[in-house]
């Protein structure tokens, strides 16, 4: 029942997921982050079967960080993504795969370009100007084929995210409540108030 | 549903006068939903082979990266580039060896083979999922869109064009076959292979 | 204790105080025991070629293959120990096969060589085993490098050669070589100068049964070009063969 969107704009990358952290049909949590920064400018929304997806998070903070201790430098945001997208892909014809679904937003320094990565339990990777995963999708997809532009500043990148939140709220029978709002730009992560 | 299905798209590849072209489109969905327009399907191997693969995409890009390695190893090793045919054996052994557990893809080889002569001679493939080869005279297809294709193709195809012609034949015999498959479409991308260089254009289609 | 090679002697994978791996000069020392093999690369083409020795009139030496056919386009010689060479046949064959399944064509000369020179450099660097006591010559047709002769030694090092002898009489056959060999020998001509080298060294007799050869024939553009074409159900037409008793009886008339 997670809902997460992220869409690109002028120089920054937005992330946004619910905060709902439920076991069937009970919610147990209502302020859950579900948005792990990885780096300095990289932001990973992660969803999907409740236990694998802290698992399968943590496990990719932990190793996106020996990297940056071991060679002194983050990864990229697409090797950042290469990585993960073949830990997944691995995982899926293992013994016991993870299915959790990656929303990996980023910020590029050296290029001073913004990533965006839609990455789903399989291993399928790609690079899109706007994604979603969970039945907000189905909604979302469409607001953001008519409104997003990656030209956009900030301010106009949340007005469209809010459209999709909104549409949401108002359409999706087991919408969540509240939703967490992240930005990575050139100045790094930060969390907005919608 | 088919696992093949899940995620959309459709190769093919066409022989002509002293080229090849090999093509496919852009989409990426999940089942009906489309997630991506820009999800390329066909990949350099060499400056002369060019490989497509349709089917489950998580398997498209893992083999992708496969054989991106085994082809650098080959190239060090023998240190020269590999020919289409040694290609297409080693495309066949890789989705051999997971015959009871197979990567969900179907590829299209599409190169061009050197002869003793030094000219070269146009040289097309596809495969199954397990790797049993399938080498044409004309045409080989892949992908949600297949069907519909053999039927264009069909009838559009003849022997030795020339390369814009060629390139006219599989772009009108992709984008006609994708705008009646739901799982295809969302534009295309094309490759002319010829002996002097490599033509690729990207192409506008229906965009529904 | 080693009376000759000190404390180093024993471990084979232990530098001597020189900077030698005294097994491995052992390992050299097994060679130049053995009978003399050569290989003398000609224009259109390539011969190995060998004396075949008995210790006994009473041993049935149509049964002793020297010259072995790794795939159809490569074949090899060697001096030294003959059960080693035989292991390294069988490994050979079984590469050049593997290489044969994954894309349907037989190695290349020097693929193959390297795949041969890696076990035998392996066997100077593992635990519990001992260097390989050869020397080969490796000669093959390929696609791409034509015809080639390889010589590889025991510590693992190879090398591409014009024209190489192994064994016993080495130094005086390549001396030998070295004057008779020019870049435009026909193959006719070279496997009458490796008969000749042979000659310079042999003990008693030579014949049929005492000498065996192989040779590298050059396919012509149309039968490459014809063999790339003809599918996967068509077997390859071998570039290497070993002569036969009747065709070496020929040779050794003239």
């Amino acid at each position: 029942m997670d809902v997460s969107f992220a869409l690109t704009g002028k120089g920054y990358v937005l992330v946004a997921a619910d905060t709902t952290a439920a076991r069937s049909i009970v919610k147990m949590k209502g302020d859950e982050d579900k948005i792990k920064s990885l780096g300095p400018h990289l932001l990973m929304a992660y969803s999907g079967e409740p236990g694998d997806t802290v698992n399968f998070a943590e496990y990719i903070e932990r190793n996106i960080r020996l990297y940056q201790i071991r060679n002194l430098y983050p990864l990229r945001p697409p090797s950042a993504a290469s990585w993960i997208r073949r830990s997944l892909a691995d995982s899926l014809r293992s013994r016991s795969p993870y299915s959790v679904n990656l929303l990996l937003g980023g910020y590029d320094t050296s290029t001073y370009t913004p990533h965006l990565y839609w990455i789903d339990y399989l291993g399928t990777m790609a690079t899109v100007p706007f994604a979603a995963h969970g039945y907000g999708s189905y909604f979302a997809l469409s607001l953001l084929d008519r409104y997003h532009d990656p030209e956009a500043p900030l301010e106009e990148g949340l007005a469209t995210l809010k459209r999709c939140i909104d549409e949401v709220s108002k359409r999706l029978v087991v919408a969540p409540g509240k939703y967490k709002v992240k930005v990575v730009d050139k100045d790094g992560i930060r969390e907005v108030e919608l | 549903m088919s696992i093949m299905e899940y995620n959309g798209g459709s190769v093919i590849a066409m022989v002509g006068k002293n080229c090849v072209a090999v093509a496919s489109d852009l989409r990426l969905g999940n089942q009906a939903l489309t997630v991506a327009t820009n999800f390329e399907k066909v990949f350099p191997i060499t400056d002369r082979i060019y490989l497509g693969m349709s089917g489950l995409a998580t398997d498209v890009t893992t083999l992708r990266e496969t054989f991106r390695y085994r082809v650098n190893m080959y190239t060090i090793k023998e240190e020269r580039d590999i020919e289409p045919e040694a290609f297409a054996h080693l495309v066949s052994s890789t989705l051999y060896e997971r015959r009871f557990g197979p990567f969900f893809i179907e590829p299209v080889i599409a190169g061009l083979s050197k002869t003793s002569s030094g000219a070269f001679r146009p040289y097309i493939a596809g495969a199954d999922l397990i790797g049993c080869l399938n080498f044409a005279k004309d045409f080989v297809v892949a992908g949600t869109a297949s069907e519909k294709m053999f039927g264009v193709a069909e009838g559009l195809w003849e022997p030795d064009l020339e390369p814009e012609d060629l390139f006219e034949t599989i772009s009108q015999t992709l984008l006609n076959s994708v705008d009646r498959d739901a799982y295809s479409g969302w534009g295309a991308i094309v490759h002319v292979i010829t002996p002097e260089q490599v033509i690729t254009r990207t192409l506008k289609a229906r965009m529904d | 204790m080693a009376t000759d090679g000190g404390a180093y002697s024993y471990s084979l994978t232990v530098f001597s105080p020189s900077g030698k791996l005294v097994q491995i000069e052992h390992a050299l020392a097994a060679v130049s025991q053995g009978t003399t093999s050569l290989g003398i690369k000609a224009s259109n083409g390539i011969v190995i070629a060998t004396e075949k020795k008995s210790s006994s009139i009473l041993i049935d030496d149509s049964m002793i293959d020297k010259v072995s056919v790794i795939c159809p386009n490569i074949g090899i010689v060697y001096s030294g120990m003959g059960p080693d060479f035989r292991v390294l046949v069988a490994k050979a064959r079984k590469s050049a096969q593997a290489y044969w399944k994954m894309y349907g064509e037989y190695p290349p000369t020097k693929v193959l060589t390297q795949e041969i020179a890696t076990v035998m450099q392996q066997a100077t660097q593992s635990g519990g085993v001992r260097p390989y006591g050869v020397s080969l010559l490796v000669a093959g047709w390929d696609d791409n490098r034509g015809p080639s002769l390889y010589q590889v030694d025991p510590s693992g090092s190879y090398w591409a050669w014009k024209a190489s002898a192994i064994g016993k009489n080495m130094i005086n056959a390549k001396t030998f070589l070295e004057k008779r060999y020019n870049d435009d020998i026909s193959l006719e001509d070279a496997i009458h100068t490796a008969l000749l080298t042979l000659k310079e060294g042999f003990e008693g007799q030579m014949t049929e049964k005492t000498i065996e050869i192989g040779v590298v024939t050059v396919p012509s553009p149309a039968e490459i070009d014809a063999e790339k074409t003809a599918g996967p159900n068509v077997r390859p037409k071998p570039t290497f063969r070993k002569l036969s008793e009747e065709e070496v009886r020929d040779y050794l008339a003239l």
